[in-house]
């Protein structure tokens, strides 16, 4: 099946196109998903570090704000960390939705920040996992920023970070039930 | 209940202080002086070097030490008046021009590769010489008269030799290779030169005794 | 050792790269116009922003070199200026003062980076601070350093502080909290050096005061700072008038702000403009 990674050239980074698409047709086959079409689309007018996907039977589209893939120390530059990183965290939420148990979760933008996070936890935790290089912490900050600052909500974080396969229903209910405790 | 008319002894029995001390108002006046130069130039120097030492640790300790000697300062300058020196800028003045030169000489590396010469400088030599200045000063001073002198070098002495303290570990923590070892040594060496011709932060007799050099034995 | 240090000189370990402001302004990636303009309401820090964790990790991070430079800043008050004659002996004190403080924010800062998770030299260093507020001109630095950039503190540390509170991070409160006490002590000092040494000088008074104006909309970022929604975070004004600053003066930073986001604006209206054509 085929990825296609957009655009060819870039006007306001030093992004190279041939470069990331290697990196993901590597890790959609790492995560089994080479078997449907999929549009990395990289929004390089925007410095956020945003990704927005969505998902039809048939296509995969992955689309993040520059600022995802890009060197931190070095702006404007890419970073094959956090492209790798960005690219697994794209294709495991989509992977979610189609194969996951996620079928019913709301569309991204519908999802609730305590939501949001707790599915990021999910997919971090698995792409920690697999041996790439990430700061536990910034995870556990995020967890916390959206749930609250106690030792039970650390103790949840630990439970989906470590988690190796769950739903839409359990997680959003751990994560409301969570969020209801601390409140 | 305790008599209240009953006499006490004016000292009690532990109070053994004494009232003789080596010390003149004027020739403490000259040394409190002498101290809150050196002192100034101490805090100029490790503000001034905060931005050329690369190593962060480093960086923020000489911040922290940097007020610690510009307190030290404020305190010498805040005693003077009391020495009867309304102008404090009189005798705010180097001990000789000998301790000039090792000021100049301690303050000149820059480069971010020498912060074993800078810290040596300070901590090896510098320091070294406050503290038993000061340690002089205060076992010798009038325990009675001069008890304001002896607040302030008690606590100035305590921050002295946490600083000692902080900056040999840090020199410990920088000497790698025996090259390292031999870039301290021969600052060191070259500096404390520099301080036995000048005598001591207090210039000749900081210590009590006259460590004047013979003439010739520095060339 | 030389008087006077350029910013390039600014000694650090491998972890760290430095840019220029003149770096950071020539990208023309942005999030205040166009798409982006329109699907946000706000631009400020708070948790209520999706992308809060990260944006305050950067912020910290900025905090952090921030500090790291005014530290550098303060200590060479100390040395640059000869005591008594360029400036006043109690003026230095209160440099060496301002050097522990800053020292401590770095260490502060070190912490609660850890705390959020993020890495010492993860992101580029701005030198802007040092490079702006460390004027040849004891009176002019004064204003650049303690009046426009810890000015600039004040309101960054009030938004940390409140993004502390609203998230329910008890050391980010707790830590930002302190720093700005410190801070509107710097401001303070600032302020009342500033007013002394000038006294009898309204001509210098004047220069030192539009050196800081020009510092303050530096600052500004291209418009992070202002009473704009669109900024990251707004002018303190409780907290700047505790530290000395008038009414018209908070105003006139407001100003500044409003005039450097509309000029960037402007700018990246004209990048991806140039790009499209």
């Amino acid at each position: 099946m085929a990825l296609t990674v957009t655009p060819d050239t870039y006007n306001f980074v030093a992004f190279d196109t041939a470069y990331t698409a290697r990196i993901a047709e590597r890790m959609a086959t790492q995560l089994g998903l080479d078997d449907i079409d999929i549009l990395l689309a990289i929004n390089e007018n925007s410095s956020l570090t945003r990704i927005d996907v969505t998902v039809t039977d048939a296509l995969i589209t992955i689309a993040p704000h520059s600022g995802a893939l890009e060197d931190t120390r070095r702006p404007r530059q890419q970073s094959e960390l956090n492209t790798t990183i960005t690219i697994a965290r794209g294709m495991l939420r989509a992977r979610d939705r189609l194969r996951g148990g996620f079928a019913d979760a709301p569309a991204d933008a519908e999802l609730t920040l305590p939501q949001a996070a707790a599915w990021d936890t999910y997919i971090m935790g698995r792409i920690a996992h697999m041996d790439i290089v990430l700061n536990k912490q910034a995870w556990v900050y995020n967890f916390r920023n959206r749930h609250g600052f106690s030792d039970a909500v650390d103790a949840v974080f630990e439970k989906l970070w470590n988690c190796e396969s769950t739903t839409w229903a359990e997680l959003s209910s751990l994560s409301a039930n969570t969020v209801s405790v601390t409140a | 209940m305790a008599d209240p008319t009953k006499p006490r002894a004016s000292f009690a029995p532990w109070d053994r202080r004494e009232l003789p001390g080596s010390f003149s108002v004027e020739e403490t006046a000259r040394r409190v002086g002498n101290y809150k130069w050196a002192e100034t130039k101490l805090f100029e120097v490790l503000g001034g070097w905060i931005a050329t030492v690369p190593e962060l640790d480093i960086k923020l300790r000489l911040g922290t030490h940097c007020y610690k000697h510009a307190w030290h300062a404020e305190l010498w300058h805040k005693r003077l008046p009391e020495l009867r020196e309304m102008n404090p800028a009189r005798l705010t003045v180097p001990a000789n021009d000998a301790l000039v030169r090792f000021v100049d000489a301690m303050t000149e590396p820059e480069d971010a590769s020498l912060t074993i010469e800078k810290l040596v400088g300070v901590y090896r030599v510098y320091i070294p010489h406050f503290i038993s200045a000061y340690t002089y000063h205060l076992n010798n001073t009038s325990e009675i008269t001069d008890m304001p002198t002896i607040r302030s070098l008690k606590f100035i002495l305590q921050d002295e030799f946490e600083d000692w303290r902080d900056g040999e570990m840090l020199i410990q923590s920088l000497l790698e290779t025996p090259d390292h070892v031999d870039r301290a040594a021969a600052h060191q060496a070259k500096l404390e030169k520099l301080m036995l011709e000048a005598g001591g932060i207090a210039g000749h007799g900081s210590i009590g005794i006259n460590t004047q050099a013979p003439q010739g034995a520095l060339s | 050792m030389k008087k006077f240090m350029p910013v390039e000189e600014l000694a650090r370990d491998e972890r760290f790269n430095q840019i220029t402001q003149a770096d950071r302004m020539a990208d023309g990636r942005n999030a205040l116009i166009g798409e982006a303009e329109k699907s946000r309401k706000s631009n400020r820090l708070t948790p209520a922003r999706p992308d809060a964790s990260e944006a305050a990790r950067a912020l910290m991070h900025g905090i952090f070199v921030g500090e790291i430079q005014a530290l550098e800043g303060a200590g060479r008050t100390c040395w640059d200026f000869t005591t008594g004659e360029e400036a006043p002996f109690e003026l230095k004190l209160d440099m060496a003062r301002q050097a522990w403080d800053e020292a401590r924010h770095v260490e502060i800062s070190l912490k609660l980076s850890d705390w959020m998770g993020s890495e010492i030299g993860q992101y580029a260093e701005n030198t802007v601070l040092f490079q702006a507020a460390c004027s040849n001109d004891p009176v002019l630095r004064l204003a650049g350093v303690n009046r426009a950039l810890e000015g600039l503190a004040i309101d960054v540390f009030t938004t940390m502080k409140e993004f502390g509170e609203i998230a329910g991070d008890p050391y980010l409160e707790f830590c930002e909290d302190w720093m700005l006490a410190d801070e509107v002590t710097h401001v303070k000092m600032g302020s009342d050096w500033l007013r002394k040494i000038t006294e009898n000088d309204p001509e210098r008074r004047k220069k030192a005061l539009e050196f800081q104006g020009i510092v303050d909309k530096m600052f500004s970022y291209g418009g992070s700072r202002s009473d704009s929604e669109e900024s990251s975070f707004a002018i303190a004004r409780r907290f700047r008038e505790l530290a000395g600053f008038t009414e018209d003066e908070n105003d006139h930073i407001a100003d500044l702000g409003m005039q450097a986001l509309n000029e960037r604006k402007a700018q990246l209206r004209e990048k991806q403009a140039a790009v499209t054509n």
